[in-house]
């Protein structure tokens, strides 16, 4: 019915060109109440002035698989980060339209709620500023925002749901940066084995895992603190450097050279289903990384304290490496992931 | 001109006879029209490929021989000072009609006619080299032509990463063996002005004084900038070594392009905004 007087409505308003008389009809779009894990960092401040709607994250969806965001209507968000890649990919770097690469891996777009800096090098504080910048970039979407609504405009699924989600059917740039935003808000993964072995509903590790979590306390936690598994610092940890003339990490938004070539510490949850890994994706696999730890990293005036106290390296034993990936893999989440 | 000088001053006096009146001609407002030369020292600077011929060389005080074969920047949020002191601003909200990509490559954006000046004496000259912060968005919806200008294929003064524009974007080369240089700026900074959460400000405002009086009213008069691009390399502010590498050192492509080794040349070009408000501008002179 509703859908009826809408189509009518359009009609009419088509038909007479006149808006004058026209009312939007009245809508219902509650907050939803997000499920937000024991012991998880605080909320992003941006969350409280841009909290998730029904119908904003329906639309936030929605706009996140709409390969219209990239000028030849190929990509969307969602070619990229893809679910069963906890919303990464499997590639080396990005790959956007025409099959060009992108500077970095694809991050992950997972419990990004509870962080505070966005990309690799943190060049962003809140989610809401972020989608722009595939939208523009020549290696990704290629394209404008204007471009973007342009293409969009008419679609009366679009027109619906913008009409939903904020009161009338105007589409604007904040608007489909603040849905895209709110759906982001709600991917979060704590439903991991590991997870339910800390909540105590019945999982329990194997041995093998057990001496994984004790090995990844001694030699690991550090960093990979928190229940995201990332403290968030940015940390030269000596890995093979990107020779693109745009990388220079954490420094290239900075400036501050103590930060050249450092890098979020990544989170390791669904880690299993986020290869390749570093920054450009310069380890094929998980066991490459440790292998790389264990062999020692490159130096720099630079380099973390952790690295540059220890020798340059994280000695791990072929069996403690073992232990530390079936670890990891409890950190996966099927229902996240959909595997 | 001067036949409409003449029909100009006969209309104003046969006005003054028959009614009495003291008006005279003189518009409320005119152009101003900001004139862009860019030198090495005082030669206007011809862009060139690596092995041009025609290029103009500089040696910087490092000794390192260099030139352009690209050169690019923003000017923004222009004000001239009346002689009284008071700024008149020029569409300093806007970047469409208050902004503009000088591009040496295209001799047209090279003079820069500012409309509706108020008539008066004025004696010094406020810009900004780059966008300020606030308006540095990328913001296709408020100013779109300034988005399409700066966005555009053979100008490429967008900071994607950054949601901001290049402020200058400089592609040339240095040494006896033509290494490349490319030396992009632009802002990267996160928050609001004052209270910024992260990054660098490549933002300059440039003050400079006119050698006489620009007096608009029955005239519009051109305001000749010289940029002096020598100062790039040996600036007021530093004197810059370029190297090539991948090293957090090197500046002459690698982390030029980041945040790293850009204050360096930003300086340079744009003041460091304490005790050099000028860079690498200057005013040669002022055509009344």
């Amino acid at each position: 019915m509703k859908v009826f007087l809408k189509i009518s409505s359009l009609l009419f308003l088509s038909m007479s060109c006149s808006n004058d008389n026209y009312e939007p009809v009245s809508y219902d779009n509650p907050e939803l109440s997000l499920n937000i894990p024991v012991g998880f960092p605080e909320l992003n401040n941006s969350f409280y002035t841009n909290k998730p709607t029904k119908y904003g994250v329906e639309l936030g969806e929605k706009l996140f698989n709409e390969k219209r965001f990239s000028a030849d209507n190929t990509i969307s968000c969602a070619s990229c980060h893809k679910q069963s890649s906890a919303f990464a990919d499997n590639n080396i770097q990005a790959i956007g339209i025409e099959g060009r690469i992108g500077l970095r891996n694809t991050p992950p777009v997972q419990n990004l709620a509870f962080m505070k800096f966005y990309n690799w090098d943190g060049s962003k504080l809140s989610l809401e500023n972020q989608p722009i910048v595939p939208i523009i970039t020549h290696e990704e979407m290629d394209s404008s925002i204007l471009e973007v609504i342009g293409k969009i405009q008419n679609d009366t699924s679009y027109k619906t749901l913008f009409q939903k989600t904020f009161g009338d059917e105007n589409i604007t740039p904040e608007r489909i940066y603040k849905s895209i935003a709110q759906y982001e808000y709600t991917l979060i993964s704590a439903n991991s084995k590991y997870d339910k072995v800390m909540r105590n509903e019945g999982a329990t590790f194997t041995e093998s895992e057990t001496q994984g979590y004790l090995v990844f306390q001694q030699k690991c936690s550090g960093c990979h603190s928190t229940e995201l598994f990332t403290d968030q610092s940015f940390r030269n940890i000596g890995f093979p450097i990107n020779p693109n003339s745009n990388e220079a990490g954490r420094a290239r938004v900075t400036g501050n050279m103590q930060e050249y070539m450092s890098f979020r510490v990544p989170s390791l949850r669904n880690v299993e289903y986020t290869a390749p890994y570093g920054s450009f994706g310069q380890f094929a696999t998980l066991k490459d990384v440790l292998d790389y730890f264990d062999n020692g990293v490159l130096d720099a005036d630079n380099l973390d304290p952790v690295f540059k106290n220890n020798d340059k390296r994280i000695p791990l034993t072929e069996q403690e490496k073992g232990y530390l990936i079936s670890f990891m893999k409890t950190l996966s989440d099927g229902s996240f992931t959909n595997h | 001109m001067r036949n409409l000088k003449k029909y100009l001053l006969l209309s104003a006096i046969s006005l003054a006879i028959v009614s009495c009146s003291s008006d005279d001609a003189t518009p409320v407002a005119n152009n101003v029209t900001l004139s862009f030369k860019n030198t090495f020292g005082d030669t206007e600077i011809v862009l060139g490929g690596a092995t041009s011929s025609a290029a103009t060389v500089n040696t910087s005080d490092a000794g390192q021989v260099h030139h352009f074969s690209e050169l690019k920047y923003v000017i923004s949020n222009i004000r001239l000072v009346k002689a009284d002191g008071t700024e008149v601003p020029y569409n300093i909200n806007d970047l469409d009609k208050g902004a503009t990509v000088i591009n040496h490559a295209n001799p047209s954006t090279l003079n820069y006619v500012m409309s509706n000046i108020p008539s008066g004496e004025y004696k010094q000259i406020k810009f900004g080299l780059g966008v300020r912060s606030d308006l540095n968005t990328l913001n296709q919806v408020s100013f779109p032509n300034f988005y399409a200008t700066a966005g555009a294929n053979d100008t490429q003064m967008m900071w994607e990463w950054g949601t901001g524009y290049r402020f200058t974007k400089i592609e040339g080369f240095y040494g006896t063996d033509n290494k490349e240089m490319s030396i992009h700026t632009g802002s990267t900074v996160e928050g609001s002005e004052g209270s910024y959460t992260q990054g660098v400000d490549a933002y300059r405002n440039i003050t400079l004084d006119l050698p006489v009086n620009a007096v608009v009213g029955n005239q519009s008069p051109k305001i000749k900038i010289k940029a002096d691009f020598n100062k790039l390399l040996s600036g007021t502010t530093n004197t810059i070594t370029l190297s090539t590498g991948t090293g957090m050192g090197d500046n002459a492509t690698p982390n030029i392009h980041t945040a790293v080794q850009m204050v360096k040349f930003v300086d340079n070009l744009g003041g460091n905004g304490t005790n050099d408000l000028k860079g690498m501008f200057s005013v040669s002179t002022v055509e009344n």
